[in-house]
Parts: structure tokens; C-alpha cells; sequence
């Protein structure tokens, strides 16, 4: 690990004046939440950050319910939200979606922001002696022609297949997530939906965000129909593992018709994911195996195996009908 | 979101000196000349298992090195480094938490309990402790303080209802012994005593 | 001062029972102390370098910006390492991992390799300077795999080929014949604990704590390596955090740290990163199975051929030679076996857990549910049918065989009786069920073992032995069996193990330590016996003796040597050699077996493979506690689950680089992955095996389960996955 100099201020005012901004070689400055993405990838000298401002003492910690909204600080760990009954009884597609995620451990203090901005598990990626075009720009990309099991088959280039690992962003961005962030003085609202970027040529700006500018909440539309909700994790082993595939459904059902649903696809793409086309074809039609499976094959076109994920799109395809089919038998 | 509460401080640079608990020095970016060099040490304090440590590190070393090469409390246990497997987990502030992903200046103030920190001072094991040994919960003994620290938590959290919601909830620390079994039954029984008292 | 276990509880069941560890204590509460745990003054702290290429020279390094790291005390590359000689490879009769050292020459053999050590006051230090290391290297395309252009195959013929009859001429007039291939990936032990070493000089003696199954073996290839007498070397390794093999060889870093040690005047500690140990340590490499084999009209098995391949090194020649064991399993006819080296860029593999049964008893145990099938038989009637009590290729009956019992007992707790054969016959709601069986074996070895045992005039005992406790229990079992046989409590029983300075126990490898040091322990406590029963006749148990007689003190060193061997085998177990033998004698023949059932769910549109329900019964002779006993056969059980469906090291060809070289993506069980899981012992006596009448159980556990649960995949899908790991893509449709 580089040195690096670190602060804990106790405003935001003050945290945002002086952090300097971390570039995409991954060095000046960074902030510190739960720091389970960030000290990882500095023990891996993958991130060489000179600053680290630890927002611990930034507040940003409350859950706010009204009415349909519900309104979560940044720094709200995955293990709080999980447990809200804003979600475990309004929504449990965006409780299951961090559950299911990481360990106890790492849930209680990876934030809400952070895992939002959780950096990709391409082996490329973390191996400082591979080619990588997000770790290092224009050096190449040794995932496509190599090991590539776990990587993107959505949104990919041939400069990057990373895939974005986390779950709970598939979740929320389902409801209309607003992303608040703070610059300096400035703060604005982005969509979730609009905060990742593809890696299309530039792979290593994964957001739209300054380089020095704070997620300070995440706000999320949450429908009472969304109790008819559900994450389907896919993996190799029953926890602690990341999502070979995931789908994460909300179902609004006139008995068996769909009158709206809404998908968001982990562990198959380079951002977060919603398979809005899925959604469209699903609207006003009865939910059966045979248009769960239609769908699943519209929420995975124009996706691209690059060897040994090639298995990800025929998983997609079936791991979205049969998340819509057990969301659909919720009551 | 605190915008507006006072620092109390001169707003002058980033840490060099100072208590940590009460509050770090800032200085803008404007004033980077007296920002603290990179590498440089800053006093921590480690609320450890009741007892206050003071100690000057650099702020790269890990909760997990500085309670071991700093406290000589090798309890807590080296696995991976990287929060994939649980043998260092200790309770901050009474929460289950990698040691090993934790800055020990950012867990400075804060009140961290050890696998040292569990039986009684007269020698009494906690109850899954005495839980771990009685269901022979583990074999090399490697991950067994980081396993017994977060089944401690576990139970405290309210995440040891029944075998399924332990087997899942203690999933963030590998057995590689796969003591899995015995890890579960232990969990039960100490859960049931440790209720029983409360 | 050594590390001595004694309990402190008032237990006082002995031999046989369950009993509770002794170090249950100590490991409970974070006081026992792993190699790696001892704090020394002024010691200073090391990282490694590792190649990031997979075979070439290094033509130079930058030092400069790693030097200018504050606290950087030297960087060892091959230009400046301390002097050592070349180990002696543990499989060419000595105990080094493999055949050559670190920093030696600029020769990079894989990638991975060491090509530099660094140094420094802080641990801090040391990993920021290693990371600013620059080596520059001339890189040449690596063969890394089994079938890589480039990779040479070695046929060590005579060592391996057992043969019998005409196999060729059985297959071609069997009623019913299999042929097919199987593979096995690589897989690396991930012990919970690091490798690593310290190392502490006091003048010319050298102290060295490193995680260790075989601690005067370390002594003396250190002693080699660095050109010092052994009496001047002391390894100590009290607990060992999992070893499962990986241990039980002395790793090519050791000398390295110590040679720094000796040079910088200070202590010297290395914790190998959880990366580096997947490539510094040692690994189960990749293995292939070409099996023919066949069955008469009555599903009478016939001939058996079985051709393995294995993957190792450049330039060493380590093989498991599974099929010695794999050709004794059932009554064949006649059979023809081979196994071939294939030498490739990669490090040295050595022995994990059942290092011959886990990737052989895969190819044998599906081949035989294949044929099974073919015949129209269930499988388990099939293996009862072909159960044989004498040795087929020597005709030596075994010292005790209870296969049939452990498939009768695991059987009927399985509920095999509703066993429904027709491939996707048993579904449940969106999951497709199968069920699968197979066996599981493991050799009965032994080594010559030697130990003190002392009991004083107060009652208290002590046993004193070089032997190792890698979570086995073993400290637990040598203080029943001391207290049973001198009539004291357990908790009166003081055990000390894992340090050079007590008499040598064996390798903790092989399943032979109970077998082997229990048949020491036992005699040395039966002299005691003796000398106190000619003293007086008062009392019934020594320790009653002990006290009519008002003796202080009394001492017995026991050597033992097993019955096969002779003087020259003890001379080499004092002299830290390996001496092993068991299982297959040409007048002796000594297994333990087991019978293993699983269930599997697959859900039909996704395809996760989840092992619901894993039930063995497993027959081992004498069991010396039943409680971690079970629990190793559990653990071992639970191994197999992660063999079949999880572990493998990936590897990218065009590096031969470890892809997934950590604890996130290379996945082993975790609690939720178990769930119904059951070990039944089954009774068996067997006064013919040692002394003790013990089996070794640490390997036996997880032999059978791969191939159980790649028959049960089969009978829920029709799919048959001969490489593993299974894994869901296996599964998709097409």
C-alpha cells in the first residue's frame, strides 16, 4: 500500500473542500465510508490514493420514509437497509439484493454510496502486472482471450468487460433511484440509472461523478405494489459469492396479467442493469413460462459471450424467467 | 447531513496531531502546505477490549496488524487480508466487522472487543466459548476467534432464529476445517443461554 | 520453552469416548499460539516478489524507487540472496517441496515464482517497497497445462504400471463394457493459516517458527540448505491452522528468510500474502483419466484399464499413482494401469488430502455408475457384488474390509429404499432430485514414531513427541491414551508436540500419526506399567502403583517401529526421513473404507447444484475419540462438496498465471452449503493392522464424495459430468 495522508473531517462543507481529486490512474485523493472496495484495492496497489478523507463523522446515516419515497443517506451500511421495513416488508427485492450480498461482516459497514461505486472483480482488473484498460488506460484488456467466467456479456467492449459486481444498484434502480451528490458547494441530482457510464473507449470513468464529488444520499420510489418483489441470486455456492447471474423483479399483477414490471439484471453486465424492452414486451401480457422465457431472451439481445461467460446468456435468459415466475406466485 | 455544525476546530489541514475522537484538524485544499506528508504518523486510540491503547502509526496499518503487532492480541487472525474469509472479525462498537479492511486509525475512539475480550476476567468462558468447545465447533482452531466473535454478534444482531438464518449469517467466515456442523450447534445452544440470561 | 497443552476441565472420560479437546481452551479463546503468532523483539518484517511471467530469465531489476521506501532494510533478488544449497526434493527421498530455491539463478520456472524478497523495519515498509520492485524480464511462451504444446510427457515406467492377466483380450469378450475420460482441475489446500516462517539467531544456533506437519523434517533440510548442523536448528510449530498437505513439506522460502535473518542480524518474520501462497506453497495439480473396464452377463466386474496423467513441474517428478490403490477396490479379472508425468511450467504439486483417492477415486467411482447402469444393476448392489476381502493383485486378504457394512449402514440412515433409478425421477416443485452413492478408501500407513511419557508421584503425566496437531485432535487422543493406560484423568495429562526439541513423531501426512504414535505412546506407557507392577502389587492402575511405591518420578522413551520395517527405517525417522508404509504390502494389504450417499437439487431453470443431504458410514478400526473423529470425517465429507462443485484453480494459458488465486472467486463451502450431514462409524476391530488397532480416518472422509454427487447429478439431469468441478454451465441445456 502507498502512502497517503488521512483526515476525518465533521462537515461536509469541510470534507469537500479539501479533498483533492482522485483521477482515474487512481491516485489523488479519495473518500473513505466503508473503505471494504477501497482497502482491498490499495493492498492490491491496484488504487494509490495520496489522500483518504474519512467521512465517518459526516452524519449521513438516516433512513427517511414518506409515503411512497424513501430517502437513505449515503452512509446508511447494506446490513441497515437490509433490515428496514421499508424494504423487508415494502420491497423485498432491494432487502434480499443486500442480504444476499458480500458477508455480515462486510454488510455492516460497506455504505449505501460505496457499494453503488463497488469496483469490479475482473481478475484483470486487480492483477497490477495484467493489461488493463480501466486500471491503466490503453494498456489493453487480458480479459478478452483470457479467464473472462465471471465477466460482463452486456454493455462490454472489446477495451473492457468488466462487469460491475454489485447487487443492490439492480435493485434500485428499479424505483426511480435519485443519486445526491455533493461538489464543494454545489450539490445536484443524478438518476441512477444515468450515474454509470459504458465502458465503450474509456473504460476507467465508470461514473458520470467529478472526480471529487461525494454521493451524500440515494432517493427511491417505492410503489406499494412492490411487495410483490424478489432477488434471485445465482451463484456457485450458496453465500458469500458474487452473482453469476441475478435478476431483481417487481411485479405489478392485474391476476395474471402484467400490468407493470420492472427488471434489473447482476452479475452479466458493466453497469447496473435494467432490461427495459423485457419490461415492455411483459406489459398487459399473463405471466407464463413460456413469456417469462420471451422475456428473458429480449433482456439478453445483442449480448456477447466472450468464452468462458458464454454460458451467462442462456443462465440470464432463465435465471429472469424464473425470477419473474417466483415473484409472480408471491402473494 | 451535519453542513453546518460547527468544527470547533480551525478548519487547517489534514491530521498530523491531535485526538482523533474529538475531532480532526483540517485544512482546505487551499492551504496544502501545511497538509501532513503522506507516510507520516498520527496518534490513534484504541478502545481495546475496555482498555485504552495509545499509539502513534502510520495510517496504513490495519485494525487487524495493529491489534496484533502493536497489542501482541494474535487471537484475532490473519486469513486472507482482504475481507474474504472472516478469521479476522472483531466487534466495533459492538458490530461484527473485518479487522483486516479496517483503518486503525478510522476505528480510533471507537470501542473494539476482541476474541481476548470475551470470557470473563475470572477466567469464565462466554457461553459460546464454552458452546464452541462442547460441540467440538471447530478443528485446527485457526478461524475458531473470528468464527466465535461473529457468532457472538450473530446472535446479538438477532440473526440465529433457527439453523438456516445461522448457517447464512455466519457464511462470512470459512471453516476451512469445514466445522460447519458443530459451528451451527454451538451457535444454538449458546444463543438459548445467552437469552436465558438476558 | 515449550508449548504444552493440558486441559483444565474436569472431564474425565478416556479412551474411545468423546471427549472434548484439550486445547479446546487455548483455541477458543485466542491464546493458542500459531507459528506465525509469536512475537519477536526486533524482528523485522518481509514481503515477496513474485514473476509475473510463466517462464523465462529476469534480466534486471530497478531497486531505486523500493530502496527510498523508508524503514527498507535490503532487497534480496538472485544477485545478492544468501548463499544456500539446493533442497532435496521430498520426491526423490528428501523433504524440500521441490527441487530448487528461490533466488538461486535468474531462472524463472512459473509464474509466481520468487524473484525477490524485501526486507524492512514495518510491515507497512516492506509491502509499499515490494510493490515498487521493478524486474524486467526476457519472456518466453509458457506450456501450462496438461495438453499445452511443449509440455513434456515422462513415463516413469515400473513405477507406476501394475498390471495383471490381459486386460485388452477381457474388454473385447465382456458382456457389457465403459470407456471414458475424466478430469480433475487444479485445487490448492487454502489453510485458513498463511504460510510463512520466522526466523530468530542466538549466535550459531537458529530458531524457526513456521506452520509445519513435520518439524525434523524442516530441521533437516534447513540443515542442508543452509550448511549448519541440526543440533543447531529448532523448528517449532505448536498449532497449525490447517494443513491438509500443504504443510508436510518444507517450503523453498524458509531458507530464505533465515539466510536474511542471519545476514541483517535481527529476526526475520515472512507472512506469505493469501496470492503468494497459491503459488509458493504447493497444490493438487490437474489430472486426466483415460478408464476402460467391463462386466460379464451378471454384472460380475471384469477387466479394468487405467491410464492417469498428471501435471507437474519443469524440473521435478511428483505423482499420486492413484490407481495402486484404485485396482484393489473391487474384484477384477484383470487390469492394466499406468500413469504419466507431464512436465510443465508450473511449480511443484505435493500431496493434498487423499492426494491419489480424491482425483483417481473420481474416474473409478463414476466409471462404475456408468457400467452400473450399463448392466442394469443399482449401484449399490453393483459395488456389493464386487466386493472382494482379499487384495486382487497379490491375493493378500485385507487385515479387515467392511465395505458392505458401511453401505448397509449408510444405506438404510439414507433411506436408499426408495431409490428410484430412472434418470429425473425424482422431482420436487421446480428442483430435480438425484441421489448417488460411491466409495471411499484410504490406506492404513504407518511410521516408526518415538516419544517420552513421564508420570509423577502427584498423579500428573506427560507425553512428549514430535508429532503434530493440525486439527486432528491429536494432542487430545495421546492424553486419553495416557490416561488410560496409566489410570489417571485426562485433565492430569500434559501433551507437548510440533517443536524439534522432543523426541521425533512422524509427518502429520498420510493419515499415520494416531496409528503410528498411539502404538509409541501405548508401549512406553505399558512399560511404566510393568516397572511399577514389579515394584508393588498395591493398586490396580499405575498411578495407584506410583503412589503405594512413593517413587517421585518415572520416565519411559518408546520406539516404535511398525512391523514391515526394520532398524534402518528408525534410524531414518531420527535422521527427519520419511518412512511410510501400509496399504498395499505383498503380505499385507490395509484399508479403511467408507460408503458415502448423497441427494442433490438442481433447480431446473438455473441449475445450481446444492448438496441437501450427505450421509457416510465409514469403517476405520479402533477410533480413539469419537468426537473428533467425526468431525474430521465430516470436515473431510464436506471437502468433497468443494471438490466437486466449487474448487478449482483457473488458470490463464497465456500467463500460466492463477486467475482467481484468493479466498472471493476461489470458492470453498461455506456454513449455508451444508446442511443435512452425517457420519456413521461403523464398528470393526482389527487386531492385525498395529498395535493399536487404529486406521488413519483425516483423508478417509473425502474420497467418495465427488463421484457420489456426480452420479446423484446424473440421476437428477442425465447429465454426466466427467470433469470437475460440476459447475451450473455443465448442466444448461444446449
Amino acid at each position: 500500500m502507498r502512502p497517503f495522508a488521512y483526515a476525518r473531517p465533521k462537515n461536509v462543507r469541510d470534507a469537500t473542500d479539501i479533498v483533492t481529486p482522485m483521477g482515474v490512474a487512481g491516485q489523488g485523493g479519495a473518500w473513505l465510508a466503508g473503505g471494504t472496495t477501497l482497502i482491498d484495492l490499495m493492498k492490491l496497489d491496484v488504487l494509490r490514493p495520496e489522500q483518504l478523507t474519512d467521512i465517518q463523522a459526516l452524519g449521513m446515516d438516516e433512513i427517511e420514509t414518506d409515503g411512497e419515497t424513501v430517502r437513505l443517506g449515503a452512509r446508511v451500511t447494506m446490513a441497515q437497509a437490509a433490515e428496514h421495513p421499508a424494504f423487508k416488508e415494502g420491497a423485498p427485492v432491494l432487502s434480499q439484493a443486500l442480504w444476499k450480498a458480500a458477508s455480515p461482516q462486510l454488510r455492516n459497514v460497506a455504505t449505501l454510496g460505496g457499494n453503488l461505486l463497488q469496483r469490479t472483480r475482473c481478475p484483470y482488473f486487480r492483477d497490477v502486472s495484467k493489461a488493463c484498460n480501466k486500471r491503466e488506460p490503453g494498456s489493453g484488456c487480458d480479459a478478452v482471450g483470457g479467464y473472462n467466467r465471471l465477466l460482463a456479456v452486456l454493455g462490454t467492449s472489446e477495451n473492457c468487460i468488466a462487469n460491475y459486481p454489485g447487487d443492490w444498484a439492480n435493485a434500485a434502480i428499479l424505483f426511480d433511484a435519485v443519486v445526491e451528490t455533493r461538489r464543494g458547494r454545489r450539490g445536484r441530482a443524478i438518476e441512477l440509472g444515468k450515474l454509470h457510464r459504458l465502458p465503450g473507449d474509456a473504460p476507467a470513468r465508470e461514473t458520470v461523478l467529478e472526480d471529487d464529488e461525494l454521493i451524500t444520499a440515494i432517493e427511491l420510489t417505492v410503489p406499494s405494489w412492490a411487495r410483490r418483489s424478489y432477488y434471485l441470486k445465482v451463484r456457485d455456492r450458496e453465500s458469500y459469492a458474487f452473482a453469476n447471474t441475478g435478476a431483481a423483479v417487481a411485479l405489478d399483477m392485474d391476476g395474471d396479467s402484467v400490468r407493470e414490471a420492472r427488471i434489473g439484471l447482476s452479475g452479466v453486465a458493466t453497469t447496473p442493469w435494467r432490461a427495459r424492452e423485457a419490461e415492455a414486451f411483459l406489459r398487459g401480457k399473463a405471466l407464463s413460462e413460456e413469456t417469462a422465457m420471451q422475456a428473458g431472451a429480449i433482456a439478453f439481445e445483442g449480448a456477447r459471450g466472450w468464452g468462458h461467460n458464454d454460458f451467462k446468456i442462456p443462465l440470464g435468459q432463465r435465471t429472469v424467467a424464473r425470477a419473474l415466475l417466483e415473484t409472480a406466485r408471491l402473494s | 447531513m451535519s453542513d453546518d455544525e460547527p468544527t470547533g476546530i480551525s478548519r487547517r489541514g489534514f491530521l498530523q496531531t491531535g485526538a482523533l475522537g474529538g475531532g480532526a484538524a483540517l485544512v482546505g485544499s487551499q492551504a496544502k502546505a501545511q497538509e501532513a506528508e503522506a507516510g507520516t504518523r498520527v496518534p490513534v486510540t484504541l478502545n481495546v477490549n475496555g482498555k485504552p491503547y495509545e499509539m502513534m502509526l502510520d495510517p496504513r496499518v490495519t485494525l487487524l496488524d495493529a491489534l496484533r503487532e502493536r497489542l501482541d492480541l494474535t487471537g484475532t487472525k490473519v486469513g486472507c487480508n482482504h475481507g474474504q474469509c472472516g478469521a479476522c472479525t472483531v466487534m466495533i462498537d459492538g458490530t461484527r466487522v473485518n479487522s483486516c479492511l479496517t483503518l486503525a486509525v478510522a476505528a480510533s475512539g471507537r470501542e473494539v472487543t476482541t476474541i481476548e475480550g470475551l470470557a470473563s476476567p475470572n477466567g469464565d468462558l462466554h457461553p459460546m466459548q464454552a458452546a464452541f468447545i462442547e460441540h467440538d465447533a471447530f478443528q485446527c482452531g485457526y478461524c475458531t476467534p473470528g468464527q466465535i466473535v461473529s457468532a457472538v454478534a450473530c446472535v446479538k444482531e438477532g440473526h440465529a432464529s433457527d439453523e438456516a438464518e445461522i448457517r447464512e449469517y455466519m457464511s462470512g467466515n470459512i471453516c476451512r476445517c469445514a466445522a460447519y456442523k458443530g459451528i451451527v450447534a454451538a451457535v444454538q445452544e449458546a444463543r438459548d443461554k445467552i437469552d436465558g440470561e438476558a | 520453552m515449550p508449548y504444552t497443552v493440558q486441559e483444565n476441565r474436569g472431564q474425565t472420560d478416556r479412551i474411545g469416548k468423546p471427549h472434548d479437546r484439550i486445547d479446546g481452551r487455548l483455541k477458543v479463546t485466542g491464546d493458542a499460539r500459531y507459528s506465525l503468532d509469536f512475537a519477536l523483539p526486533n524482528a523485522l518484517h518481509s514481503e515477496l516478489v513474485l514473476a509475473t511471467i510463466g517462464r523465462g530469465r529476469v534480466t534486471g531489476f530497478d531497486l531505486a524507487e523500493a530502496e527510498a521506501v523508508p524503514g527498507v532494510r535490503r532487497i534480496y533478488t538472485h544477485e545478492n540472496a544468501p548463499q544456500r544449497q539446493s533442497p532435496r526434493f521430498f520426491g526423490a527421498g528428501g523433504t524440500g517441496a521441490r527441487s530448487w530455491l528461490p533466488l538461486q539463478d535468474d531462472r524463472v520456472y512459473y509464474h509466481g515464482e520468487i524473484v525477490a524478497l524485501v526486507v524492512a523495519d514495518t510491515l507497512v515498509a516492506a509491502r509499499e517497497a515490494a510493490a515498487k520492485v521493478k524486474v524486467s524480464y526476457a519472456a518466453e511462451a509458457p506450456a501450462a497445462t496438461l495438453d499445452a504444446e511443449g509440455a513434456e510427457v515422462e513415463d516413469p515406467e515400473g513405477m507406476t504400471a501394475i498390471a495383471t492377466g490381459d486386460a485388452q483380450a477381457a474388454m473385447s469378450r465382456a458382456a457389457t463394457t465403459h470407456e471414458a475420460e475424466y478430469t480433475t482441475p487444479a485445487q490448492h489446500h487454502n489453510a485458513m493459516e498463511l504460510y510463512g516462517a520466522a526466523a530468530q539467531w542466538n549466535g550459531e544456533n537458529l530458531t524457526v517458527w513456521t506452520p509445519s506437519q513435520f518439524v525434523y523434517g524442516f530441521q533437516k533440510g534447513l540443515s542442508h540448505e543452509l550448511g549448519i548442523e541440526r543440533s543447531r536448528i529448532r523448528v517449532i510449530s505448536p498449532f497449525v491452522g490447517g494443513a491438509f498437505g500443504g504443510k508436510g513439506m518444507l517450503m523453498n522460502f524458509v531458507s530464505l528468510v533465515a539466510g536474511a535473518s542471519r545476514e541483517l542480524g535481527r529476526p526475520v518474520q515472512l507472512m506469505c500474502s493469501r496470492e503468494a501462497c497459491y503459488t509458493v506453497g504447493s497444490f493438487r495439480a490437474e489430472t486426466a483419466h483415460a478408464v476402460r473396464m467391463g462386466a460379464d452377463e451378471q454384472g460380475h466386474l471384469g477387466p479394468y484399464e487405467h491410464t492417469g496423467r498428471e501435471l507437474t513441474s519443469r524440473p521435478d517428478t511428483y505423482l499420486v499413482r492413484g490407481t495402486e490403490n484404485t485396482v484393489r477396490m473391487y474384484d477384477f479379472s484383470d487390469y492394466g494401469s499406468n500413469v504419466l508425468a507431464v512436465h510443465a511450467d508450473r511449480q511443484t504439486p505435493g500431496f493434498m488430502r487423499a492426494p491419489p483417492e480424491v482425483p483417481y477415486f473420481f474416474a473409478l467411482e463414476s466409471a462404475i455408475d456408468e457400467l452400473a447402469r450399463k448392466t442394469g444393476t443399482d449401484p449399490v448392489q453393483f459395488r456389493v457384488q464386487n466386493d472382494t476381502q482379499k487384495d486382487p493383485v497379490t491375493g493378500t486378504p485385507f487385515t479387515s474390509r467392511s465395505l458392505v457394512e458401511c453401505y448397509e449402514a449408510a444405506g438404510e440412515r439414507f433411506g436408499w429404499d426408495r431409490y428410484s433409478p430412472e434418470v429425473g425421477s425424482m422431482t420436487d416443485g421446480d428442483e430435480l432430485i438425484g441421489w448417488g452413492v460411491a466409495t471411499a478408501t484410504y490406506p492404513t500407513q504407518m511410521s516408526p514414531a518415538t516419544a517420552r511419557v513421564t508420570l509423577s508421584g502427584d498423579g500428573r503425566a506427560r507425553v512428549m513427541t514430535a508429532a503434530h496437531d493440525v486439527g486432528t485432535g491429536v494432542y487430545t487422543i495421546f492424553a486419553q491414551s495416557v490416561a488410560d493406560k496409566l489410570g489417571v484423568p485426562v485433565s492430569a495429562v500434559t501433551v507437548e508436540l510440533g517443536d524439534t526439541e522432543l523426541p521425533p513423531g512422524p509427518i502429520s501426512g498420510g493419515s499415520i500419526t494416531t496409528a503410528s504414535s498411539i502404538s509409541c505412546i501405548e508401549q512406553a506407557c505399558d512399560r511404566i506399567a510393568e516397572r511399577l507392577a514389579a515394584e508393588t502389587s498395591e493398586g490396580s492402575t499405575p498411578a495407584e502403583r506410583m503412589k503405594a511405591s512413593g517413587r517421585p518420578f518415572i520416565e519411559e522413551y518408546a520406539e516404535w517401529t511398525p512391523l514391515q520395517t526394520g532398524a534402518e527405517a528408525l534410524r531414518a525417522h531420527y535422521d527427519g526421513d520419511v518412512r511410510i508404509v501400509g496399504g498395499a504390502q505383498k503380505d499385507f494389504c490395509a484399508f479403511a473404507f467408507g460408503a458415502e450417499f448423497c441427494e442433490v437439487r438442481i433447480n431446473k431453470y438455473t441449475r445450481e447444484i446444492r448438496v441437501p443431504r450427505l450421509i457416510g458410514a465409514f469403517a476405520a478400526g479402533r477410533i480413539m475419540n469419537e468426537k473428533t473423529a467425526r468431525s474430521q470425517l465430516l470436515g473431510g465429507m464436506i471437502w468433497g462438496i468443494g471438490s466437486a462443485l466449487h474448487e478449482e484453480t483457473e488458470l490463464d494459458p497465456r500467463y500460466g498465471a492463477y486467475m482467481n488465486d484468493n479466498l472471493a472467486e476461489y470458492l470453498v463451502p461455506v456454513n449455508a452449503d451444508v446442511q443435512e450431514l452425517e457420519a456413521i462409524i461403523v464398528p470393526e476391530v482389527d487386531k492385525q493392522v498395529n498395535p493399536a488397532g487404529v486406521k488413519g480416518i483425516g483423508e478417509l472422509g473425502c474420497v467418495g464424495t465427488s463421484a457420489a454427487i456426480a452420479n446423484a447429478v446424473y440421476h437428477a439431469t442425465g447429465v454426466r459430468v466427467r470433469d470437475l468441478p460440476i459447475r451450473m454451465e455443465k448442466l444448461l441445456p444446449a
